[in-house]
């Protein structure tokens, strides 16, 4: 009696100790929304054939609802703020346990980055890493990510990481203890605020433009993950100003595409044909497009994936006519 | 004999994880006070005696002073080299051995392992106690087991450890290095707060590495000396000492004080003395610390004409000056500890520190926890032994329930992890 009792208690606290955990992470719903668009995905239907991985740079300026309306294409964007390339391999990686899409539309923005870059922050690695379920995927992307000041447990108990939010608890973190707020159409981030270039920093001489080992490996991989299912991989590089995407950075991918027979769009090449506007199509000065510059920019390269690639005119599809109202009601 | 050939094997694996030079020192010190201590019998037991303890201390001396941190020669040439841990703490045990040995108050170790693993026994290494071997013995190599009871008691104390490091000493760290950081902008009051506070992290600091230890040690079968009994309860700088780091108290009184004459050689003998005893605690602690123990040592010559009939006068005035001469352990430079004490009496400025106690880096809430947990600690000190009986008559559900609560507490409002890098206990630095 006296042991069932203790193994009650137990049970007790082993509850409240999940509970806290789930009390104490960030539920990046109404705040924090960056972090929330890689559990989204879960809830999805797996049925895209377009899939954009990168970082913030596929989220804020990619809007499958636009494709879908312009072609009739189902697509998802997998971004997450400040993607490494070693995290958008791996989600690719996760994405492909779900489905087989057609496409694959990589920013190679962070080829630019490796593991030892002073952009690799913790803090961007939880945005992408801590809404992900769990599976081999994730623990590998832990592993592959993690900075030194960073360890695994914290990970898996986020009391750990984040037990200090004890003090900024708000009524978000008790509506969605139980559940996930719907911050994105797709994976699209929308923001309507307008904030026009005015000054660009200088674009300052690098000691080095040449990829690393590292990122080139990464590239590759992700290449050998599409050829393994048959699907087309395509490299873009999005419209942004900020941070400057030099033309060494350039020259090497247009090798690299050339050298594996695949497609490379840098789209900032083709801001005139898109028709942006970048006095009044980005919401931070060039980094990011905004709602207007993400709707011009979507249906120009719909046009371009649905005549390029083998893509299926979904028209009509009821679940993406819903879809499309919601967005159509949302973002006019 | 299993277990302590497995405690040997697991102590020695875990100090060589720290640097192979951590090893060779602790085996220097281990080999040559085993062999000089079984070499009593010689006609030549002083000669030997004085010689291993003085190559001994000169190690400790040299390491800690020349070729360190805060030594002379780092000033000029950089060799790269950290301190052998814990070899301010195991250089006392071997100088107590072998004092022990040659004034005969026990036999010299025969078993090298038994004695290899009194020295290098690694739970309190790290910050103490400083173990004698006579006890240490009676409880390393008697017959023990791991018991439930030991498991729930060791546990229960290193909970009641990490309570006191992560909630309390990691608190109030913030605020003391916020102070400590800048010499400028934080004076006068800042620095009175500072010593206060200091006071209050270096006691949960260390006592709660202590309980760690302790707890370990009672989780196999192994009863440590304690080394605190509630010092903020002091009437006295000299009670303080009697309550405060106890074990390193019991070495200065019995290889130190007593050696040179204790109080048997009249009233200025005994007050030189105690001073010398002061100053080498000092000295133990680090070369920028003599000034901290010459003050404590006055304080305890003519401790007593300060005392008044109030009890609790008494113990808010030693805790008051005990606080005031942490200064030295605040700033580790002398010159800057004084002048940052001077201030004190200088700089009334406490209507500023009023203004900005919420922008030392702890919000509102986290002093509201600091108050409450630091009234715990002391509460619970001063009532240890009735809490402890209550503590031994409650229901194992309850035991439990206590436990798992004290481990939430911890979890949720301890500080620790990024952000923060206090990792190591103030102590292990000494």
């Amino acid at each position: 009696m006296k042991m069932i009792k203790i193994v009650i208690i137990l049970i007790f606290f082993i509850i409240i100790f999940v509970l806290l955990n789930m009390l104490l992470k960030p539920k990046y719903a109404d705040s924090l929304v960056e972090g929330s668009m890689i559990a989204q995905y879960y809830d999805e239907e797996k049925d895209h054939e377009v899939i954009f991985i990168g970082d913030c740079e596929v989220y804020a300026n990619f809007s499958p609802m636009v494709m879908y309306e312009e072609e009739g294409i189902k697509a998802y964007v997998r971004g997450s703020s400040q993607q490494m390339i070693w995290q958008s391999y791996i989600l690719l990686k996760e994405t492909l346990k779900y489905e087989k899409p057609k496409v694959v539309v990589f920013n190679v923005n962070s080829v630019r980055y490796d593991k030892e870059s002073e952009e690799v922050s913790e803090a961007y690695n939880r945005l992408t890493i801590d809404q992900m379920k769990w599976s081999k995927e994730k623990l590998e992307m832990i592993k592959e990510s993690m900075t030194e000041e960073e360890n695994f447990l914290s990970y898996i108990f986020p009391i750990l990481r984040y037990h200090s939010r004890y003090d900024e608890l708000t009524n978000e973190d008790i509506k969605y203890l139980f559940k996930r707020k719907n911050n994105t159409y797709n994976g699209f981030l929308v923001n309507k605020t307008i904030k026009g270039v005015t000054i660009l920093p200088t674009e300052k001489d690098l000691p080095n433009y040449n990829f690393s080992d590292e990122s080139i490996h990464y590239l590759e991989l992700i290449l050998k993950l599409c050829e393994e299912n048959n699907i087309e991989l395509v490299l873009i590089k999005a419209p942004s100003l900020y941070p400057h995407w030099y033309k060494q950075y350039d020259e090497q991918i247009k090798e690299f595409a050339i050298k594996h027979n695949i497609d490379y769009y840098n789209l900032k090449e083709y801001a005139d044909v898109i028709g942006l506007d970048y006095s009044l199509d980005t919401y931070d000065g060039g980094l990011h497009l905004n709602l207007t510059g993400a709707t011009k920019l979507s249906k120009y390269f719909a046009s371009l994936l649905s005549f390029r690639y083998d893509l299926t005119n979904y028209k009509g599809d009821a679940l993406y006519d819903k879809k499309l109202k919601i967005y159509k009601e949302e973002t006019e | 004999m299993l277990m302590n050939i497995i405690l040997l094997i697991l102590s020695l694996v875990i100090y060589a994880s720290f640097g192979i030079t951590n090893l060779i020192f602790i085996l220097f010190s281990t080999i040559t006070s085993y062999i000089a201590a079984r070499c009593f019998k010689n006609k030549y037991k002083k000669t030997i005696l004085i010689s291993t303890i003085l190559v001994n201390a000169i190690i400790l001396l040299f390491v800690k002073f020349i070729l360190f941190e805060e030594g002379i020669f780092n000033q000029f040439i950089n060799l790269n080299i950290i301190i052998p841990l814990g070899i301010s703490y195991y250089t006392l045990q071997v100088i107590s051995y072998l004092v022990d040995v040659y004034k005969g108050k026990y036999e010299a170790e025969k078993n090298i392992f038994k004695y290899m693993l009194f020295i290098t026994y690694i739970p309190h290494l790290f910050i103490g106690p400083i173990s004698k071997y006579d006890d240490m013995k009676e409880t390393l190599f008697s017959k023990r087991r791991i018991t439930l009871n030991n498991l729930y008691l060791g546990t229960s104390r290193i909970i009641w450890g990490l309570l006191k490091i992560f909630i309390i000493a990691n608190r109030i760290a913030i605020i003391t290095n916020t102070i400590a950081s800048d010499t400028k902008i934080y004076t006068g009051w800042y620095v009175l707060l500072a010593v206060f506070m200091y006071s209050i992290q270096l006691y949960s600091d260390f006592s709660g590495g202590i309980d760690i230890v302790m707890g370990i040690s009672k989780i196999l079968g192994i009863d440590l000396r304690e080394n605190f009994d509630s010092p903020f309860n002091s009437e006295s700088i000299k009670e303080f000492w009697r309550k405060w780091h106890i074990s390193l108290g019991i070495w200065l009184k019995e290889y130190i004080y007593i050696p040179l004459g204790g109080n048997r050689l009249g009233a200025l003998r005994k007050n030189i003395n105690l001073l010398i005893t002061f100053i080498v605690s000092g000295i133990w602690h680090g070369i920028n610390y003599i000034v901290w123990g010459i003050m404590h040592g006055i304080f305890v010559m003519f401790g007593n004409n300060l005392k008044t009939p109030h009890k609790w006068l008494n113990r808010l005035g030693t805790f008051i000056i005990v606080s005031l001469l942490w200064v030295f352990f605040i700033w580790s430079d002398t010159f800057t500890a004084l002048k940052m004490f001077t201030t004190i009496f200088i700089n009334f400025n406490i209507t500023d520190v009023m203004q900005n106690i919420l922008n030392l880096g702890l919000s509102l809430s986290d002093w509201i926890i600091l108050f409450i947990f630091t009234m715990i600690l002391f509460v619970y000190d001063k009532n240890k032994i009735k809490i402890k009986s209550i503590v031994k008559n409650i229901s194992p559900e309850l035991k439990i329930t206590i436990l798992c609560t004290t481990i939430l507490l911890i979890l949720v409002f301890g500080i620790y992890g990024i952000g923060f890098d206090v990792n190591e206990f103030i102590y292990s630095n000494f």
